[in-house]
């Protein structure tokens, strides 16, 4: 049954997250009128499971899964963007994982829509997700060898002849 | 004159050469490999007002095996690379391509791509290159002009015997 829209802000999410798990959001954002919590990666499913089966927050639809490339330091953030076609609010899930064997619990078996992106995060990060139906890979070709979005991936052209531009962040430095 | 071979003389082939060449310079059937936004430029090329029909390039290959002439129009990638090697190896002898675009030449802004193929011709010989990100439609008509001009001084031995003549260059 389709009930009428109730836009919920920022705020009162995290309100409903910090009541059901308490210490495991570990921090949250406003970001244009977007849910964003980072929380731990033990109760990453069950705050998607949350976020999907609470009537008032009803985020029913994944847009889509990736991750972030921090460096060895931050290691990396996967991110889960969740939608609810119901109350039109959007919320981020993010874990953080550590650089080194990075493992992820999947969600697609409960949003199905997450299954490829992650399959695609799994390819391009060499991100693990546990539990994952079909763990091959999606874009990129069988014998393919390395995860190109990482920042430490190297690329063999430009080992060849370097950049001919500015290097990134040079150009704002200079203004 | 009977069935020309290998082995049939040359001086006796250059009326039968003209015609020939002539006869297959207007009627390229063409095979469109429309990979990225160049592909659309090659359409522009195909509707009324560039036209090259006139030029005798016909658009309606049903399959490669009834074309003469492929056009690889955009970003040719690794995991494609395969499907166009064997696109190119159904089209029969003999046979033409036009590399068209900076991607299809040299993988243009994509030079340090970690997917992007660096170039067509690493997989199958190009007979012309049009530059350009995407070339304009004119571009493609020069190109294909150009292609004629090669074809037109093609020795039939040459070109069935299977030995590949070097490119030519459209600019």
């Amino acid at each position: 049954m389709a009930s009428s829209p109730r836009r919920l802000s920022p705020p009162e999410v995290e309100a409903r997250l910090r009541a059901r798990f308490g210490q495991d959001v570990l921090a949250f954002e406003d970001q244009h009128g977007h849910a964003v919590a980072t929380v731990s990666t033990g109760v990453y499913r069950d705050v998607c499971r949350f976020l999907r089966d609470e009537p008032e927050l009803g985020f029913d639809y994944c847009d889509f899964t990736g991750a972030v490339d921090w460096g060895d330091e931050g290691g990396f953030e996967v991110l889960t963007h969740l939608f609810s076609t119901t109350h039109h609010h959007n919320a981020r899930v993010k874990v953080k994982l550590p650089h080194e064997d990075p493992v992820c619990p999947t969600v697609s078996d409960l949003f199905p829509t997450s299954d490829w992106h992650e399959r695609e995060t799994m390819e391009m990060f060499g991100i693990r997700f546990e539990g994952h139906p079909q763990p091959v890979k999606l874009l990129l070709s069988e014998p393919f060898e390395g995860h190109p979005l990482r920042k430490d991936f190297p690329l063999m052209t430009r080992e060849a002849k370097p950049w001919p531009g500015a290097a990134e962040g040079e150009e704002e430095e200079e203004e | 004159m009977g069935l020309i071979t290998e082995n049939t003389p040359l001086p006796k082939l250059q009326p039968v050469k003209f015609i020939l060449n002539w006869g297959r310079r207007y009627s390229l059937w063409v095979m469109n490999f429309g990979l990225a936004c160049c592909a659309i430029e090659f359409i522009a090329a195909s509707t009324s007002k560039n036209d090259f029909i006139r030029l005798g390039v016909i658009p309606f290959a049903h399959g490669p095996r009834q074309a003469d002439l492929l056009v690889v129009a955009g970003t040719l990638t690794d995991k494609m690379a395969p499907a166009l090697k064997r696109v190119y190896d159904q089209i029969p002898d003999p046979k033409y391509v036009i590399s068209f675009g900076s991607c299809s030449n040299c993988g243009g802004p994509y030079w340090d791509s970690y997917s992007v193929t660096k170039g067509v011709d690493q997989i199958l010989p190009v007979d012309v290159y049009v530059p350009g990100c995407p070339p304009r439609p004119e571009a493609l008509l020069h190109g294909i002009i150009r292609l004629q001009e090669k074809i037109k001084d093609e020795d039939i031995q040459e070109k069935f015997s299977g030995k590949l003549t070097a490119p030519a260059v459209s600019s």
